[in-house]
């Protein structure tokens, strides 16, 4: 009885073990077996596009590419506790490299620059150079791929505008112009009076980057190193002085030409407001050129966009007035107005966890890279869906692939004019990422904003306020550390 | 009885701790611990480095900063002076506080801690009230998130308790579709918070939502209720009555239902008006049910936070957000220690307002059943 | 009679006259309308396409816009891996979870109405102290926590048998009851991170068992309070004869208070079901790809670029669909019990 039995087993693990043997071990790919982990927002954007492209990464390599998603407002915790904690069951993320100081001071990001430089494939000058050598990088050293350009453009109406034969404005004083011009008209044909400009307002949303946006081109005019933030040798905040309060005041002012819940949309809303033809003019990230395109919009063929408006007038750092624009003051100025595009939110990016093992980490990196190359890159900016913007100086030369999703060569010519001329300028505002960035912008700066937008402090104490905030925020993290990482993002 | 089998017996005098002990580790463990790595947290400051979190202790200056300092805005709000009206209600106030004390030293149970405990009651209203007077009645004071928050749950709960009490009055009587109604009625309380958060933002919406046309024939296009502070915090309102109604109805409509009808019917003989028979003979019968479900809904409703959080973030300004998505926000930033802080102020003002619920009304209202 | 004595007569003193009808019909009516129509709102919003849904209201199908099933498709089809399987976690956790909330929670609440507990105040100032001290010395200090746990355990039972011999005085029941309940004013924020941590150093995050204890940790309250209020209805005399006839008092729990508790239990455990299916804070932190629940979908479905509503409003409709499904199954239990135990405040 027991010989049968040993028998039994012994033949059925030699037949199992030859079957193992012999399992074709064809083409033994790079990464066989290897699972990598990548938190980002859960979503169709993003998201999407990396889901889509997993399967053909793991055909190439044998990797298996998890995405898991996570509410937007959710990655940052989330990250957080996952290195902090030593849990490190992510072992890369798709996010903002706004963020990324807070997680390189405590050492928890890998550092790519040699993984970069060894890199062929991902063809790292086509790709911007705000990009490659200010957003991916910290201290000199390259911690993130972009996959995503993010900055801020204005999108006018060029049926409007041509019609009225208006050029698209290029100061703010012009912005606020003609949204005072159209605002009432009705410009999608239903009856309804529509508004002049429609700008995302709404707290803890996105809209302290609408602010940003429109107060750079008053304070930054020598270049991305002068950043806009903070003086560079004091950590002083650079909030209260005439540029912002500028700044503010037309921020306010576009109110009067919006819609009356102005303060309570968010980039959904004022996108949906767009494509259904509501307003003359908006400000925005890259996603309305695409979305202005897609079944049902109301605006194809009529969105115009332009390198957002700048001004004449700049910050005079010492006296903290505004002085007019001069060859030596604003060296990048066009036609006498100082632009300043604002990269704003820096473009989603990925990043990978020192604490994986080597094998994975370089897994993770070769999905990053497959992601961002032009191939797969090119073909994704152009559809809307995939929420990733152009960053790449290879997807504005090739018209075809615009074309194809469904741009008129007039349209993509002009959408991708405004990105070129943002993206080449070197007076591009890199987004504010010291420690600790969102209790300035978020905490301070956008809930100082809206009090000011809703009525309930004055101009004067919301920068004076903002000022205050700034300023307890520095001491308490330490203003040493804090102006340190501040001058490593500068690229000092 | 002889001898009687001993392990039985003896797992018999255990069952006591046996059938208590399970529910009191679990809920004691859940409790404790969180409430004191919580204190921990709200008196120091935390920082993520490298191998994990370090946590330096820097005493009640979280606290300071929220009651003193510079985050005093928001949460005590914006002071000025007292109107005329805030000082007569401040006065009418201390006067009730007066008699109440003087009944109780006049009364025939007098202890320590009764005397320490009305004496902490009628402090903390005090501080509650003048803040809320000075809050909202004031031409220049604005609410901070204590005073928002007491206002959606004392507000709300009244609001949702009538609406309920009402809509069960009405279902109590024979009418055709009962089973219907009531079927309906608890429809929103089973859907997700986060959901309805959602739904009535899209409800809400001035552009694109349903109610749209309504607003524009009434000629309100031009303003926006999210941009009126009250206009917000009322639709906040309605969202979170939206949700609860249900719940009030059915406990109070299973309340109604299991009333003696031969006392009504008698009172009916006797000519008794449906206001006095309401008076004299519902209303004390409900009375246990109400206070209990009030005390539920009062301990949850301290608690809101997805309605302001989805609808308006929290806007205009400070205006609709409430004390746990003061806590949220903070924690959202990584400011954990602030997080904590609030979340700590929280529990102390929920506990307050619940045990002087309890020891004010319902003990009250327990005695006098029995 | 004229019209207005017509309409305001009784025909007993129990009825309603037809005016009263007919104001009570309306009523009636118009809160049903406040209930529905927000359903009917994000149902018909799932039909939509994205543009119809951003040019404003349209209101019926077919009449005023054109529906159409893509963001059913999405969720279903496309996303399929990720709405499967947060629906699957979301039934599986909140079915175990009510399951053994209602288990423990009943078995407590019984015996807050049986058995007259007397827990010494200086007792539970020990074991608050002692616990307080254990936690300080694991984490401050980094020593083993099973050490702590055995001397803690053991340092408890000699404070117990010596100084709660000397000090009589002590708690009762409603004291316990009331401590059970005050723990639902804890803000779930508060909790999240400490055990967020405590579950990351068990090594049970993204785990079923991490998620079930959670739940039930924050519902027994709950069960405790509405079942003590069921079992007080039941008369002590059934209870007392199966004693003198030898039962023990499991035995007397289990075939003879909880049939009788049926309508009670039902609704309980539909109450804890509810609450369980719903809960999103502490789900979003202790889950990261195994556990993930459907409210974590809802609220992603709010991106960068605004919220998807269309998405959004298919995933609502996924999750109340089997919660009603339950609730009409269940609800004359629960009428009957909610019924039991509002009686007894």
């Amino acid at each position: 009885m027991f010989k049968l039995k040993n028998k039994m087993i012994s033949g059925i693990v030699l037949a199992m073990g030859t079957l193992l043997f012999t399992m074709p071990a064809v083409h033994a790919k790079k990464y066989d077996g290897v699972t990598v982990n990548i938190l980002t927002m859960e979503a169709p954007q993003i998201k999407g596009p990396m889901v889509k492209r997993a399967p053909d990464f793991k055909k190439l390599t044998g990797a298996t590419v998890n995405i898991i998603g996570v509410p937007f407002a959710d990655i940052y915790p989330k990250m957080e506790a996952d290195f902090a904690t030593g849990t490190n069951s992510i072992d890369g993320a798709v996010f903002a490299p706004q963020w990324m100081v807070d997680f390189i001071e405590p050492g928890y990001l890998e550092d790519l620059t040699s993984k970069v430089k060894a890199d062929s494939a991902i063809e790292w000058d086509d790709i911007g150079y705000f990009f490659r050598s200010f957003s991916s990088t910290y201290g000199g050293k390259i911690y993130t791929i972009p996959l995503d350009g993010d900055f801020h453009m204005i999108y006018y109406r060029t049926d409007l505008l041509d019609a009225a034969g208006i050029s698209p404005p290029t100061t703010w004083e012009e912005y606020t112009y003609i949204a005072s011009r159209f605002h009432g008209q009705d410009m999608n044909g239903d009856g309804t009076p529509d508004y002049g400009s429609c700008i995302s307002k709404k707290r803890n949303a996105q809209a302290y980057w609408m602010i940003l946006s429109v107060a750079g081109g008053f304070i930054q005019a020598k270049g991305t190193g002068e950043g806009m933030f903070f003086d560079t040798k004091t950590m002083k905040p650079m909030v209260n002085n005439e540029a912002f309060s500028r700044a503010l005041d037309i921020y306010k002012e576009t109110t009067k030409f919006a819609p009356p819940d102005e303060i309570n949309l968010d980039v959904g809303d004022t996108r949906g407001l767009w494509t259904a033809g509501r307003c003359a003019l908006t400000l925005d990230w890259g996603d309305i050129g695409t979305l202005a395109i897609e079944k049902g919009s109301k605006v194809k063929g009529k969105t115009g966009a332009a390198i957002l408006p700048g001004s004449r007038k700049v910050l005079d750092r010492s006296s903290g007035k505004l002085v007019s624009c001069d060859r030596a003051r604003c060296p990048y100025a066009i036609n006498g107005v100082n632009h300043a595009p604002f990269a704003a939110y820096g473009g989603w990016s990925g990043a990978i966890n020192t604490a994986s093992s080597a094998r994975v980490k370089d897994a993770a990196y070769d999905f990053f890279s497959y992601m961002a190359q032009a191939k797969q890159s090119n073909v994704d900016v152009t559809i809307g869906i995939t929420g990733m913007n152009p960053y790449r100086v290879s997807q504005f030369e090739n018209l075809s692939n615009w074309t194809n999703a469904g741009f008129s060569k007039a349209s993509a010519e002009n959408y991708l004019g405004a990105i070129k001329a943002s993206l080449n300028s070197p007076n591009m505002i890199l987004d504010l990422r010291v420690p600790k960035n969102q209790r300035y912008q978020q905490v301070v700066l956008d809930t100082e904003v809206h009090r000011f937008l809703s009525g309930e402090i004055s101009k004067q104490e919301a920068m004076q306020r903002i000022e205050d905030g700034w300023e307890e925020v520095t001491e308490e993290m330490g203003r040493d550390g804090q102006l340190n990482a501040y001058r490593n993002t500068l690229g000092y | 009885m002889t001898h009687p089998n001993s392990i039985e017996e003896h797992l018999d005098r255990q069952a006591p701790a046996v059938f208590i002990m399970p529910a009191v580790l679990v809920v004691l463990c859940f409790s404790i611990f969180p409430l004191i790595v919580s204190l921990f947290v709200a008196l120091s400051r935390l920082k993520f480095v490298k191998g994990g979190i370090e946590a330096k202790y820097i005493g009640f200056l979280n606290f300071k900063k929220l009651i003193f300092g510079s985050q005093q805005y928001h949460f005590l709000g914006k002071f000025d002076q007292l109107t005329t009206t805030g000082y007569v209600i401040m006065s009418v106030f201390v006067i009730l506080i007066l008699v109440w004390f003087y009944r109780y030293f006049r009364s025939t149970n007098l202890s320590i801690v009764g005397t320490i405990g009305r004496f902490v009651v009628a402090t903390g209203l005090f501080f509650l009230l003048m803040l809320t007077l000075i809050n909202l009645t004031t031409p220049k004071g604005l609410p901070g998130t204590l005073v928002v928050t007491l206002t959606y749950v004392i507000l709300g709960v009244i609001f949702q308790f009538l609406i309920g009490l009402g809509l069960a009055l009405l279902c109590v009587k024979k009418i055709r579709g009962q089973s219907f109604f009531k079927m309906v009625f608890f429809i929103p309380m089973m859907i997700t918070p986060v959901g309805i958060a959602y739904l009535f933002r899209m409800l809400t919406d001035m552009t694109k939502g349903p109610f749209a046309p309504v607003v524009m024939w009434l000629g309100f296009e031009e303003t926006s209720w999210a941009v009126i502070p009250w206009g917000a915090r009322i639709a906040v309102m309605i969202g979170d009555a939206w949700q609860w109604i249900p719940f009030m109805f059915i406990v109070l409509l299973a309340g109604l239902e299991s009333l003696p009808t031969e006392q009504k019917e008698a009172a009916l003989m006797d000519g008794a008006g449906s206001w006095q028979i309401f008076r004299d003979i519902t209303w004390p019968t409900l009375l246990p049910v109400t206070v209990t479900i009030i005390l539920i809904r009062l301990i949850e409703a301290f608690k809101i936070i997805d309605l302001p959080n989805v609808m308006t973030n929290g806007g205009p300004g400070i205006a609709t957000e409430s004390l746990s998505l003061h806590s949220y926000f903070n924690w959202r930033t990584m400011d954990l220690s602030g997080s904590a802080a609030v979340g700590y102020l929280l529990m102390v003002v929920a506990v307050f307002i619940c045990l002087s619920f309890v020891s004010l009304v319902k003990k009250r209202v327990e005695i006098a059943q029995q | 009679m004229n019209i207005w004595q017509k309409i305001t007569k009784k025909r007993s003193l129990e009825d309603s006259s037809v005016l009263e009808s007919i104001l009570s019909y309306l009523i009636l009516g118009i809160w049903a309308f406040i209930c529905i129509f927000p359903i009917y709102w994000v149902l018909v919003t799932s039909i939509k396409e994205p543009h119809v849904v951003n040019q404003g209201p349209f209101y019926i199908p077919f009449v005023d816009f054109q529906p159409s099933l893509h963001a059913w498709e999405f969720v279903f089809m496309q996303e399929s891996m990720n709405t499967l399987r947060p629906f699957f976690n979301t039934v599986i956790i909140s079915l175990i979870s009510a399951f053994i909330t209602l288990l423990i929670g009943s078995m407590a609440g019984y015996a807050l109405v049986r058995i007259h507990y007397r827990p010494k105040i200086v007792s539970i100032a020990c074991f608050i102290l002692i616990l307080i001290l254990a936690i300080l010395l694991i984490t401050k200090m980094g020593m083993d926590w099973r050490l702590v746990l055995t001397s803690g355990t053991a340092i408890f039972l000699l404070f117990i048998f010596t100084l709660s011999r000397r000090f009589k005085a002590s708690l009762g029941n409603n004291d316990i009851g009331f401590w059970m309940i005050s723990q639902r004013i804890l803000p779930p924020v508060v909790v999240v991170i400490p055990v967020y941590i405590f579950y990351q150093q068990l090594g049970i995050l993204d785990t079923y068992l991490a998620m079930v204890i959670t739940y039930v940790a924050i519902n027994i309250p709950i069960v405790v309070w509405l079942m003590r209020d069921f079992f007080f209805s039941i008369p002590v005399d059934l209870e007392e004869n199966a004693a003198l006839d030898g039962a023990s008092r499991y035995r007397i729990f289990t075939t003879i208070v909880l049939p009788l508790a049926k309508p009670g239990l039902s609704a309980t455990f539909m109450l804890v079901l509810i609450l369980c299916w719903n809960e999103y804070l502490l789900s979003l932190f202790i889950s990261m790809t195994d556990t993930q629940t459907l409210p974590l979908m809802i609220a992603s479905m709010n991106t960068t670029r605004g919220p998807q509503w269309w998405y959004m409003s298919v995933i609502i409709i996924l999750m109340i669909i089997p919660v009603i499904l339950i609730a009409l199954f269940l609800y004359r239990f629960i009428v009957r019990g909610l019924l039991v135990g509002a009686i007894k405040g």
